[in-house]
């Protein structure tokens, strides 16, 4: 028993599911469903296709390069079998799995993080530019309470500007 | 639609036989002729049947034939499936071959376009119809065969083919 990749997707293909092609130059394209099936046949290729493992990791949305992605490499050359051997391995799939799906939640945090800031400065932005459709200024000025509060911005290069000029 | 005719009508297997040859024949020829004017989605769900008479096959062996359409398919009413054997007449040859144009021989289909299922759940299809030409002991006529094989014919006891092939799927 072998399980093996989708050539579509890129997902893993379980017992008993999906279908093998066999092209005339005895390639072999393994599918795990039906979509990525009718998928090929419509000749599409999955490296444009949005929802594919193969564009994603094309366009840097998912984590490409990672020291866990070694555990999973196919190896051809048939291992003897070893109990104990077979024991290790069997308890470190679960905590390989684990850190490489931590790994990969936080490469997509860190993407999504930069997005995040830019909203909140537009927000931000947009507050302090259009709060006169809400309110009329001069109700603003009077009211002291409506006034937008302090934003804090850490200013990096702050060192290099309290030092005095030195003649 | 020639799969849902099948399984409506309850009468017994041997009207369905009859039936259900010309039926797929019509249904399969009038699915092509459409697809010619219809959208490009249909164009790509064909649905595949068995080997059946009438059927062209593709030789992919240095017997001398080229092209052979199915006149009988041994062991079942249906039609033949990958690993199964055919009677087919010789359509096209090579001038210089072990057959000529007109014979009638014996073949084991190597490659179906219809999907087998394997014994571990999973399906295999191929990209054509090939046939390889054997006798009637099962023995190939051709000493060489191009293309994938599966390796269903091990079970159907074609290990000669199976010594000949290039590649075995």
């Amino acid at each position: 028993m072998r399980l093996e990749k989708c050539w579509f997707c890129s997902s893993t293909i379980y017992p008993g599911h999906g279908i093998q092609f066999v092209r005339n130059d005895a390639k072999i394209f393994r599918f795990c469903r039906s979509k990525c099936h009718k998928n090929f046949k419509m000749k599409r290729n999955p490296r444009k296709v949005k929802w594919t493992k193969a564009y994603r990791r094309l366009h840097g949305k998912d984590m490409t390069q990672d020291s866990t992605f070694e555990f999973e490499r196919k190896r051809n050359r048939p291992q003897r079998y070893d109990r104990i051997n077979t024991e290790k391995v069997l308890q470190a799939i679960p905590k390989i799995s684990k850190v490489k799906a931590t790994r990969e939640k936080a490469h997509i945090t860190r993407r999504l993080s930069v997005g995040k800031i830019n909203r909140k400065m537009e927000d931000r932005r947009e507050l302090e530019q259009s709060i006169s459709l809400v309110k009329a200024p001069s109700v603003l000025k009077e009211d002291a309470t409506l006034t937008l509060p302090k934003q804090k911005v850490t200013v990096s290069y702050a060192q290099t500007e309290n030092t005095p000029m030195e003649e | 639609m020639a799969a849902r005719f099948l399984s409506k009508s309850p009468s017994g297997r041997s009207l369905l036989g009859a039936l259900g040859t010309s039926l797929l024949g019509v249904g399969s020829v009038a699915r092509e002729t459409t697809s010619k004017h219809a959208y490009s989605d249909i164009l790509f769900q064909q649905q595949r049947t068995f080997v059946q008479m009438g059927t062209n096959l593709k030789v992919v062996d240095n017997s001398g034939a080229k092209r052979v359409m199915c006149i009988q398919a041994l062991k079942s009413k249906k039609g033949a499936k990958l690993g199964e054997v055919i009677i087919g007449s010789v359509k096209e040859a090579q001038p210089r071959g072990k057959v000529k144009k007109g014979d009638v021989v014996y073949g084991v289909v190597v490659r179906a376009a219809m999907q087998r299922g394997r014994c571990d759940g999973s399906h295999v299809r191929f990209d054509d119809n090939a046939v390889v030409l054997v006798n009637k002991q099962g023995e190939p006529i051709g000493t060489r065969v191009f293309g994938p094989v599966p390796h269903e014919l091990r079970k159907k006891k074609h290990v000669k083919i199976l010594a000949l092939a290039e590649h075995i799927a």
